[in-house]
């Protein structure tokens, strides 16, 4: 009988040890952006981690550290294998579409209206697919004319009046050129930075590179985009006023020739600012954001919404709506804002004092205003943009002759592909 | 009652030999399994892939319509076209610098050990790390191979290495070269130094040149390595993605668009998973029926008296 007793207390004691731990277990929910690798966001997201962790006792938050480049590439083998990241930053439609996420509008509809209203509707229709939202908007890229100011002087031109439209950027361009530096850069470099590009000209000039609903490509067809093409290609084709070697370059290229002053001006999102301080901290507050400049009244500038969502294998979706809220507090939009020079996307932030202390920061806010959104609502699309235009574009740099044959061919290619869906 | 019968001679047929048969598949088994596990199921599924049209998580059995859909398109043609010039001028340098390299370290007697160390550096590089430095070796503006050619007077303006396709295709196949004839030399010089003396002794004896010397010792003693060497360098050059992902993605305008690119760029930027399982089921047909072909034209595998 004594054995039993004490056999019986032991169990009991073990049970009543273990249960509670097993109650109080620890939900890991793995967390994948290409963010996360830069190094000006790092000490951000630690904290962010950090002050998360400690309110919730329970959650574990593993970051996933992906190079840009294999970003999608490891997320969708992950999905394929149904263990992708709870918690993710990925081509919200393209993913939506191939079913690799979650429709979050149950966990959003029990939202207090005052956090709902944080975001405009146009930045949640960026986050929707087929009327459900999938993700919600975090940070974005607006894309704007960066100078170099002292360059700017220097050629003998004035940076309080940067050109407003592209007869007066291509004076400035002439004159920011010489033998061994030019006034800006051509993009061609196979990333989704070269087609961002390209369409920041085609809004410039009032084209429409697709049609309304996206079934129809025209590139070509469309009289305003094949001329703003041929305007931004002809920068280094035909007037020479762009750095040599355009096939080849991309962001990471021409924000180190622009750090290196080789370059005056480059369109860029609001991050390549601290992408350029970083290559050359002597350069920090020599530069001044700009309008792009436009033929046509208004003309909106390019905007990429970055979303947080969940995927659709996550096995604790409420847990990881709570990170998500948790990092788009305003507290981490300003900081991330502040220190990493990524864009906040709530509208309740421009007017945060941290904020409107960076001229730099509240110019690109302002600029903001009036974006559309990239990527395009459709599945086809990040390979669209990845391979189709950047082909073309680098077939139209070798052979400018042939631009406008170059882009009819893409659209018979496009409108294939965004009909074959 | 004393024996006299002989024991009995061990009969390989019969029961006895079954048995024994038997045993030996048990040992094989495990191996068996695992090459099951690692080869045949993969490759299994890669063809039942092949045999879907995938979107993301849904699947729809599609028959053979992938492989009509990949064979109609120009752009497999293309990348089959460029993958052959690769392969073919790859391995070709891979084997004729590989064996030069490798007659020369057979020669040197000073600092043998510490060149072939040297030699071999390129190929322990893992090809990532290998392509990314020369991406930046030949990046255009601040590349050393511009700046020096610059220094020499030999150009006068940045020449764009990966951004013209001739020079992309080139700047590839000489990347490719640079990290591959190590490992073409490595087996040739092994291949060398099994070659016995007496034969080159009796050649000098004879008079022979370094030339006859070459051509009728060294080459006939190397023709089985030679053949086997160039069929794995095949093999591995045919399936490389990493240098051409890595150094220009396919690009300027296809010019380096190989078939691994094509699955690669089919697989995770068009999300077409069933379309890319077919050119890679495409691109396994073609390299087994290759070689096969390679090594039956070579007589690889028989014994000198069929040969």
């Amino acid at each position: 009988m004594t054995k039993f007793a004490t056999s019986t207390a032991v169990a009991a004691l073990l049970i009543g040890a273990i249960g509670p731990a097993a109650a109080q277990q620890r939900v890991v929910l793995q967390w994948q952006t290409p963010n996360l690798t830069e190094a000006q966001y790092e000490p951000i997201w630690k904290q962010t981690i950090a002050a998360f962790e400690a309110a919730n006792p329970n959650i574990k938050i593993e970051p996933i550290l992906v190079a840009r480049r294999d970003h999608w590439t490891k997320f969708v083998a992950a999905a394929q294998a149904r263990q992708a990241p709870c918690i993710v930053a990925v081509d919200l439609t393209t993913a939506a579409a191939e079913g690799y996420l979650r429709p979050i509008d149950d966990l959003w509809d029990k939202e207090p209206a005052a956090f709902r209203n944080a975001w405009s509707d146009d930045m949640l229709k960026a986050a929707r697919w087929k009327g459900k939202l999938y993700g919600l908007p975090n940070w974005g890229g607006v894309y704007a004319e960066i100078y170099n100011r002292e360059l700017v002087v220097k050629a003998g031109l004035d940076p309080k009046n940067p050109p407003k439209n592209w007869a007066e950027y291509l004076q400035w361009a002439k004159a920011l050129t010489g033998t061994d530096h030019w006034a800006t850069s051509v993009l061609g470099g196979k990333t989704d930075t070269t087609t961002r590009v390209l369409l920041t000209w085609i809004y410039g000039n009032g084209g429409e590179p697709f049609n309304a609903d996206m079934t129809e490509s025209r590139f070509a067809k469309d009289p305003k985009s094949l001329e703003a093409i041929k305007f931004y290609l002809g920068l280094f084709s035909d007037h020479k006023v762009a750095s040599p070697a355009p096939t080849t370059t991309n962001y990471l290229e021409q924000t180190v020739l622009f750090s290196q002053g080789k370059i005056a001006t480059m369109r860029n999102a609001y991050w390549s600012v601290a992408k350029v301080i970083g290559d050359n901290p002597q350069i920090e507050g020599k530069m001044f954001a700009a309008p792009l400049p436009a033929q046509i009244p208004n003309a909106p500038t390019l905007a990429t919404v970055t979303a947080h969502s969940i995927s659709e294998s996550c096995r604790h979706p409420e847990e990881a709506w709570r990170f998500i809220k948790f990092d788009m507090d305003k507290k981490w939009a300003v900081a991330r804002a502040v220190k990493a020079n990524w864009m906040p996307l709530r509208r309740d932030l421009a007017d945060e004092p941290e904020i409107k202390a960076d001229p730099m920061l509240s110019e690109f806010v302002r600029i903001g205003t009036n974006a559309r959104s990239y990527p395009l609502p459709h599945p086809a699309w990040a390979d669209i943009a990845a391979n189709d235009i950047v082909d073309a574009v680098q077939r139209a740099l070798l052979e400018p002759a042939r631009t406008e044959q170059i882009f009819q061919d893409l659209d018979v290619r496009l409108s294939r592909k965004l009909k074959d869906q | 009652m004393t024996a006299t019968t002989r024991p009995r001679a061990r009969a390989w047929t019969g029961t006895g030999l079954a048995r024994e048969r038997w045993h030996g598949y048990l040992f094989l088994l495990p191996v068996l399994l695992f090459l099951a596990a690692v080869i045949v199921l993969p490759l299994a599924h890669a063809f039942w892939t092949s045999l879907h049209r995938i979107r993301g998580l849904r699947s729809t059995f599609v028959g053979l319509a992938n492989y009509f859909r990949v064979l109609e398109d120009d752009a497999f043609w293309h990348a089959l076209k460029v993958s052959l010039g690769f392969v073919s001028v790859s391995v070709t340098l891979h084997m004729l610098l590989g064996l030069a390299l490798a007659l020369a370290l057979n020669e040197i007697r000073v600092a043998r050990t510490a060149l072939r160390v040297v030699f071999l550096t390129p190929w322990m590089v893992s090809a990532a790390v290998g392509a990314t430095i020369w991406l930046w070796l030949l990046e255009p503006q601040f590349g050393v191979v511009n700046y020096l050619l610059r220094a020499a007077d030999i150009i006068d303006r940045p020449v764009a290495w990966l951004g013209e396709p001739g020079p992309a295709f080139a700047a590839v196949t000489a990347v490719e070269v640079w990290r591959g004839v190590p490992f073409v030399m490595l087996l040739m010089l092994a291949g060398l130094q099994t070659i016995p003396v007496e034969q080159y002794e009796a050649a000098d004896i004879d008079g022979a040149s370094t030339w006859q010397r070459f051509r009728w010792i060294t080459l006939p003693n190397l023709k089985y390595l030679i053949v086997v060497a160039s069929t794995l360098d095949i093999i591995n050059v045919v399936r490389h993605y990493d240098i051409i992902g890595i150094m220009t993605a396919g690009g300027p305008a296809g010019a380096t668009e190989v078939l691994p690119a094509l699955l690669y760029n089919t697989a995770f930027r068009a999300n077409r998973f069933g379309e890319a399982a077919a050119i890679g089921v495409l691109l396994l047909a073609m390299v087994l029926v290759f070689s096969i072909l390679y090594l039956r034209a070579t007589r690889i595998g028989r014994s000198d008296g069929d040969a």
